[in-house]
């Protein structure tokens, strides 16, 4: 790191990896996106999350029905292509004469929120205390690790049925509920490299140039250990939309009439019989978009791992 | 010195076991929720004498610490008290109901190895190859389905189109079996009971099905993954150019320390298949553990969950820690 | 310091070793023994069956011997005495008899009480019918249903796992004393006139004394012994219980035909809780019969060959019930208009297939004093919207929802899974005109104190009305709570009314048959009037059974009496 004129004020210093990086990576995004083609498979996976996205943002202006305004008369209508289906109804419909189609993107709403704020709490949580536990070591270490191997003690299943019990339905409860257990995995990672980074040359090199602690975490080894953090984010993002979604399967969670996709396939399982697409059209939305997100994943760990370190 | 901390593992898990019980005691007793309605039924007329009376049998009068207190003392022992709402004693209760959850925990291993081996073998060995590519596509879907909605689409497919396979259930009634261990299976099998093990064996496809696509479609791509790896080493080459046989060098050099890492993979699933069958328990009506929990949270009885989550925690730290266990003696480089 | 945490920590933890050592004491060893114990009786038993019992396959079977019934949720109970269940009691009906028993089309008969009489108002005299064995080969006397009685309105008098008062004691609550005359002669003392005890005494069962006083309850439910057609065999957990005919049942009642030994040499009840899986199980063959069947699957059903549905009165009324004690349930126009905006046609039509009737007021119509003159509220949102204004409900800022006050009217409908479809539509017609009815689940037992408390606003469910009679019903459900009494004990509204807790009192008390019309005709008069619910449907009860099932009837009680059901060929 040398001395220009970028690393006068201490904000600056801070900052200054980052800003590097971030040069870099406009250069590198180019780079990124060649690779993305070269991996058509993560395109894809990306092009329809991105899809996910919009519709969620725009559901009221893609969707013809209200949905969660009911119609009994059009009760367990078939998808239209068929024997009995509308065009006007083109997944069918449930069990009130709610549209399908339109539940499904308003449900993505819900998914999507509480996949993104769920592990951007844990990413956010878990770097924050991993960070701290790795570098620092000690009491704090120790009281951090042990409550987070008490913690991975429960299955996770049973431990958000339990908060979610405990606390009540509810969209923030079940974010709390994911979190709760959400973290650890992210302290684990950034602890361990944390503590791996700490012993590397260019911290001993800040340390003897009388950078200060927070500095030298935030500014040097952040930035390192940061793209793990993303794409382990980027992997749990698709289960813990899962996990969402096993718990509405339950009745735990947001209460109807809001439509989300779990408790969506779990009311459908009472006619299964005589209307699968109930059950079963609310599953594959939550199948394609976990499945993108798990596809593009796995491209972004590939393309980003081995490159874009700043030593 | 690596027994010393082998020995530190273990006694770890006692003050977590503690801690555990703990967490869950506080958990439940916080949880809004009258015991006492639920043992009364569904109405009835009782006296304010009555409900006190009762509430002073389960000690729920109390202070915290002592209800605390008191539980620990009897778990300590093996007593985990008794269910409010069925009226018997917790480990009777939970012994009734483990060897179904340990049946599909092992249904859904065996599920998952069956498919997971061959196919992260071979599309190790037919790298980018179009069986490759289908197979972990495959993989991904697997690790994308949600479990209960596969266990619906099976059932809508196999049961209820098809009629091949059982609706729900672990065995046809009329099927006589003497059990042994609890695990049908096994049980059928120690017996020589032809028909029952037949009709165990149709009962637990679709549920083991259902919970091991996950495990089989991660086991599969590390299994892939550590085998590319281990075939580009030198001594595979070696093994070739020495004139070996091809599926030999695959099977007997590349797959014995492919195993390695595939190996903990395994272990850490069993781990999530023994926590995570509690949506497939309720998909299929299977009478294990995890139903009983899920329905006993539900209902606040206090004592089931708490016995039945601690024996969960105790199960999975165990599998976790013989997983840590297995990998440092396969692996010595890593440390505990 | 590495040296000394790691000493500690070792340290601490045998420490912690020695604490389990210590702590734990004998109990162990006894647990096993009786393990194996039971393991081995029912072995004997099983192998004994073994050359009996077919084995059931496909999707036909052949000529069988068992009938293998699914419920919807798992008894809580095989002790008499110790459940306040539908479910426990149905099961409970086919090992254990009553003095009396009821059949849904003909009411209550004789069973093992021979003649019953009223010697005044407050004595009833029961003769019991001789020869009675249970099924361990004892004769059934009169120190058994002295035994019975006083176990069940006896203080704690059921041992295990702690000492409590059964829990069905309130439906005898007017029973003092119970005593024998002779071997085969008991008098019961009750407070006062009671109408409906025929009715009531139907749903308690006798229990052997000998028995019970030999291997006490915890005995009593891991290997029940009663009169009944069908004696234990073995229950897993309450799940799949197993019962096999009673070779020395005395016949049952007589006026109920055919009498006899049961028919089915075994019987199982199996639980399946989720209804698609019920009825897929009964198109498998997996099982006999299936209780609550969907109403959208009852006319596929009775389509299908090789199965047969049939259908009885409900008695599970439904209604959602308004806290009166909060705004804007307080004001009783609001209420009525509560039951105008909702159209019951087309929800009958729509989730029940047109198989249920709407409720005119507090009580079934089915019920023998229900008001005749009652016509349910009729569907007219205008009226509705009509009553909401002079209350002061208008929509001022053309939002689409009513306000006040600059407060929207806005609501949350409280219920139970089971009801979800209904309280989804009811919700939905609220919202149609401009109230914000939102829906959420509970389980009851968190919910029921809180109703009970005044703290919810809306609560949708049914309640039990077996014996068609206002009593069990109109006191549990219409009248002000009472502490420690029968009385409100599902009052989920908080309603209070002065003038009809009378009626019910006198009611309860009235022997006249049409003195007590005319009382409960005003009672409903009230209530309807007052509206602390929307009084909504009463759908049919629906059961379905394999083709091949003979003299089985769907019961509005929703019992199931095995004790006549044949398979035929």
């Amino acid at each position: 790191m040398e001395t220009s004129a970028y690393a006068k004020t201490p904000v600056d210093r801070l900052t200054y990896s980052w800003r590097v990086r971030l040069r870099l990576m406009r250069r590198n995004f180019a780079y990124f996106l060649t690779e993305l083609r070269r991996r058509p498979l993560a395109l894809v996976g990306g092009i329809v999350v991105l899809a996910y996205l919009l519709a969620a943002v725009l559901a009221p202006h893609l969707t013809a029905h209200d949905p969660t305004a009911g119609n009994l008369r059009q009760r367990l209508l078939p998808p239209a292509w068929e024997d009995g289906g509308e065009a006007a109804y083109p997944l069918g419909t449930d069990d009130q004469g709610r549209d399908i189609l339109t539940r499904i993107i308003f449900g993505a709403r819900i998914s999507l929120a509480v996949g993104l704020l769920s592990v951007g709490i844990s990413v956010a949580a878990g770097t924050a205390l991993g960070a701290l536990a790795g570098y620092w070591r000690g009491l704090l270490d120790d009281v951090l690790s042990r409550f987070a191997d008490l913690l991975l003690a429960f299955p996770f299943l049973i431990f958000a049925i339990g908060v979610m019990a405990f606390l009540g339905p509810g969209f923030l409860n079940l974010i709390a509920a994911l979190t709760f257990k959400g973290w650890v995995e992210f302290f684990r990672l950034v602890r361990g490299e944390m503590m791996a980074e700490k012993t590397k040359e260019y911290v001993e090199a800040a340390k003897v140039v009388g950078q200060s602690h927070p500095s030298i975490i935030v500014a040097e080894i952040l930035p390192n250990i940061i793209q793990s953090v993303f794409v382990l984010g980027t992997l749990r993002m698709g289960y813990m939309i899962i996990m969402e979604a096993s718990l509405s399967f339950l009745g735990l969670g947001i209460q109807p009439p809001t439509p989300v996709w779990g408790a969506m396939v779990a009311a459908g399982r009472d006619y299964l019989l005589t209307a699968w697409w109930a059950s079963t059209l609310p599953g594959i939305a939550i199948l394609i978009l976990v499945l993108s997100i798990n596809v593009f994943g796995e491209g972004l760990r590939d393309i980003l791992d081995p490159r874009l370190r700043i030593e | 010195m690596r027994a010393v901390r082998v020995l530190e593992r273990v006694l770890i898990t006692i003050p977590i076991m503690f801690g555990v019980a703990i967490v869950v005691f506080l958990f439940m007793r916080l949880t809004p929720g009258d015991p006492v309605d639920i043992m009364m039924g569904q109405g009835g007329a009782v006296t304010t004498g009555e409900i006190e009376q009762l509430r002073h049998e389960f000690h729920l009068d109390e202070p915290l610490p002592v209800q605390l207190w008191l539980f620990l003392k009897g778990a300590v022992r093996g007593d985990l008290g008794y269910s409010y709402v069925q009226k018997r004693p917790i480990g009777e209760l939970i012994g009734e109901r483990l060897p179904a959850t340990i049946e599909l925990a092992v249904g859904a291993l065996f599920f998952a190895l069956l498919v997971a081996v061959p196919i992260g073998i071979i599309s190790a060995v037919k790298q980018r190859s179009l069986v490759d590519q289908i197979s972990m596509a495959g993989a991904f879907l697997g690790t994308s389905m949600p479990a209960f909605w596969l266990g619906i689409v099976l059932i809508l497919l196999f049961s209820v189109r098809l009629r091949w396979l059982p609706v729900q259930g672990r065995i046809d009634y009329g099927t006589e079996l003497q059990q042994v261990t609890g695990l049908y299976v096994l049980d059928s099998l120690l017996t020589r009971n032809w028909t029952a093990l037949i009709s165990s064996l149709r009962h637990l496809v679709l549920p083991s099905v259902s919970l091991g696509a996950a495990a089989a479609a991660i086991v599969a791509r590390v299994l892939r993954s550590s085998m590319v790896e281990t075939l580009r080493q030198d001594y595979i080459t070696l093994a070739r150019a020495k004139g070996q046989v091809e599926f030999l060098v695959v099977m007997k050099h590349a797959l014995r320390n492919a195993l390695i890492p595939t190996v903990t993979v395994v272990g850490l699933q069993v781990g999530a298949l023994l926590g995570g069958n509690m949506i497939v328990e309720t998909v299929f009506s299977w009478p294990g553990l995890g139903r009983m929990v899920v329905q006993a949270i539900f209902e606040r009885d206090f004592p089931l969950v708490q016995g039945a989550v601690m024996v969960y925690a105790f199960t999975y730290v165990m599998a976790n820690l013989i997983v840590d266990i297995l990998y440092t003696t396969l692996n010595p480089k890593i440390t505990l | 310091m590495l040296r000394v945490k790691k000493a500690l920590l070792v340290s601490a933890s045998v420490l912690a070793m020695l604490a389990l050592v210590v702590g734990c004491a004998a109990p162990a060893p006894e647990v096993v023994e009786k393990v194996v114990e039971k393991t081995v009786e029912v072995e004997v038993e099983k192998m004994v069956e073994v050359e009996k019992v077919v084995v059931a396959t496909a999707t036909s079977p052949p000529t069988r011997d068992v009938i293998i019934v699914a419920l919807t949720d798992a008894p809580t109970s095989l002790d008499p005495a110790d459940h306040r269940s539908r479910l426990s009691e149905t099961v409970i009906r086919n090992m254990f008899d009553g003095l009396v028993t009821r059949d849904t089309r003909s009411g209550v008969h004789m069973e093992l009480a021979e003649s019953i009489e009223w010697l005044d108002e407050e004595i009833l005299e029961v003769k019991l019918r001789q020869g009675v064995l249970f099924h361990d080969g004892v004769e059934m006397t009169a120190d058994d249903v002295v035994f019975t009685f006083e176990r069940i309105i006896g203080e704690n008098m059921i041992e295990y796992p702690e000492p409590h008062t059964s829990p069905r004691k309130g439906l005898i609550a007017p029973l003092e004393s119970i005593e024998k005359k002779d071997d085969y002669t008991v008098v019961m003392n009750f407070s006062g006139a009671w109408p409906p005890a025929m009715q009531m005494l139907v749903h308690q069962q006798i229990v052997p004394k000998h028995y019970l006083e030999e291997v006490g309850t915890e005995g009593f439910i891991e290997q029940p012994i009663g009169t009944g057609p069908f004696k234990f065999v073995s229950a897993e957990g309450l799940e799949e219980i197993v019962m096999e005919r009673f070779d020395d049942y005395y016949g049952g009642a007589p006026d109920l035909e055919p009498v006899g030994l049961a028919c089915v040499k075994e019987v199982v009840f199996r639980v399946i809780p989720e209804a698609s899986t019920r009825v897929a199980a009964l198109l498998a063959g997996e099982v006999d019969i299936i209780q609550a069947v969907p109403a959208e699957l009852i006319d596929t059903l009775a389509q299908t060959p090789g199965v047969q549905v049939k259908t009885a009165p409900s008695t599970q009324p439904k209604w959602m019930e308004m806290n009166v004690n909060q705004p804007p349930f307080d004001d009783v126009r609001v209420r009525q208009a509560m039951n105008y905006a909702v159209d019951k046609d087309l929800i009958m039509e729509a989730i029940y297939g047109g198989r249920a009737v709407a409720l005119p007021g507090p009580l079934s119509p089915y019920n023998n004093f229900a008001n005749e003159d009652l016509e349910p509220y009729p569907y007219d949102p205008d009226k509705a919207l009509e009553l909401l204004e002079e209350a002061g409900w208008t929509d001022s800022d053309g939002d689409g929802t009513l306000d006040k006050g600059g407060k929207p009217f806005a609501f949350t409908i409280d219920t139970l899974e089971q009801f979800r479809s209904l309280t989804e539509a009811v919700a939905d017609q609220f919202r149609t005109i401009g109230i914000d009815a939102g829906v959420r689940f509970w389980e009851y037992s968190v919910l029921k104190p809180m109703l009970l408390a005044g703290e919810r606003m809306a609560y949708l469910d049914d309640w039990g009305d077996s014996a068609f009679d206002p009593v069990g019903h109109f006191e549990a459900k219409w009248h002000g709570q009472v502490e420690g009494e029968p009385y409100g004990r599902g009052n989920f509204s908080t309603y209070n009314n002065e003038r009809v807790n009378e009626l019910i009192k006198q009611g309860e008390t009235t022997a006249d048959v049409t003195m007590r019309q005319t009382i409960y005709d005003e009672a409903q008069e009230i209530v309807y009037e007052e509206a602390p619910a929307v009084f909504l449907v009463l759908p049919e009860e629906a059961e379905a059974a394999r083709e091949d099932i003979q003299n089985w009837e769907a019961a509005s009680d929703s019992r199931i009496n095995l004790h006549d059901v044949c398979i035929g060929q």
